[in-house]
């Protein structure tokens, strides 16, 4: 099962504060474990906030905001992509990881849907065109 | 420069209410167009955060709050990972995205080995380099 985990941002992390180099060595033994295990599939840090922005859809109409934005604690700061065998398995694994953040901090576990959460709607043409794109853009099934 | 592009959730999505067959065939035919101009790295769906969790890390404590969250247009329900010449070219490749109904999508780039300053040692980078290659390899 493939899993989204999300470190929410924190004022320090939307202040621009950069990791110190002893919870970059922390961080970096942990993703070798992740590795080792087969669980890590990808990861990154996102910038703070206020270098980004938001596009808003209301049917034809586009509006952009630019960042920063309010919401502090709802703001994703990173993020990995694991493979685990179930969400207590993620569970245990998320325990293990260093604060990743100066102060306290929050993680966020998201299971991804599959294309067979879809159902009836998804016909088994576009299935085949849907792992087809994935395997171009480079992921793996 | 890489971006996130993260979907945010509404009331359907949290829901678990799957989008139309309409929807489903005009992203699929965007995904075509991302792929074919070499933007799209990755891209998935995520189920609703009912089926999620949050864990509080605080010093050595760590503690666990199940889903479902409150804050509905606060919370993801999907993300791209986009390669992009700026933020401009995102935003432009964003607005062409098939969504409606008051859906709201942020852009956020992707922090890079430099922008980590001195705490990010040559050593560092170099085992970042190796770990990448070892999650390409992996698979």
């Amino acid at each position: 099962m493939r899993f989204m985990v999300m470190v929410k941002a924190t004022e320090d992390s939307e202040a621009g504060a950069l990791p110190t180099k002893d919870l970059l060595d922390q961080m970096m033994a942990f993703n070798r474990d992740l590795i080792a295990a087969g669980v890590m599939k990808g990861g990154d840090g996102l910038t703070p906030s206020a270098k980004g922005a938001r596009v808003r859809f209301d049917g034809a109409s586009r509006s952009v905001i630019d960042g920063p934005f309010a919401e502090t604690k709802e703001l994703v700061a990173g993020y990995w992509l694991w493979e685990c065998a179930s969400l207590d398995e993620t569970i245990s694994w998320v325990k293990r990881c260093p604060n990743p953040m100066p102060g306290p901090s929050e993680i966020e576990i998201r299971p991804i849907g599959s294309l067979a959460d879809f159902g009836d709607i998804v016909s088994p043409d576009v299935a085949a065109e849907w792992q087809q794109m994935k395997r171009e853009a480079g992921e793996v099934d | 420069m890489r971006v996130m592009v993260l979907v945010k959730a509404d009331k359907d999505s949290e829901a678990g209410n799957m989008p139309s067959e309409d929807i489903l065939t005009k992203m699929g035919a965007y995904n075509e167009e991302l792929v074919k101009a070499g933007i799209m790295l990755a891209g998935e769906g995520l189920h609703p955060t009912s089926r999620g969790l949050r864990m509080r890390f605080s010093g050595a404590d760590r503690a666990i709050t199940d889903g479902p969250f409150a804050e509905t247009k606060e919370l993801l329900a999907g993300f791209w990972i986009w390669q992009v010449k700026s933020m401009d070219e995102a935003v432009e490749w964003l607005k062409r995205a098939p969504f409606d109904g008051g859906t709201e999508i942020e852009l956020r780039p992707i922090f890079e080995m430099e922008d980590f300053g001195d705490a990010m040692t040559p050593e560092l980078k170099a085992q970042e380099d190796r770990l990448r290659q070892d999650i390409e390899r992996k698979g």
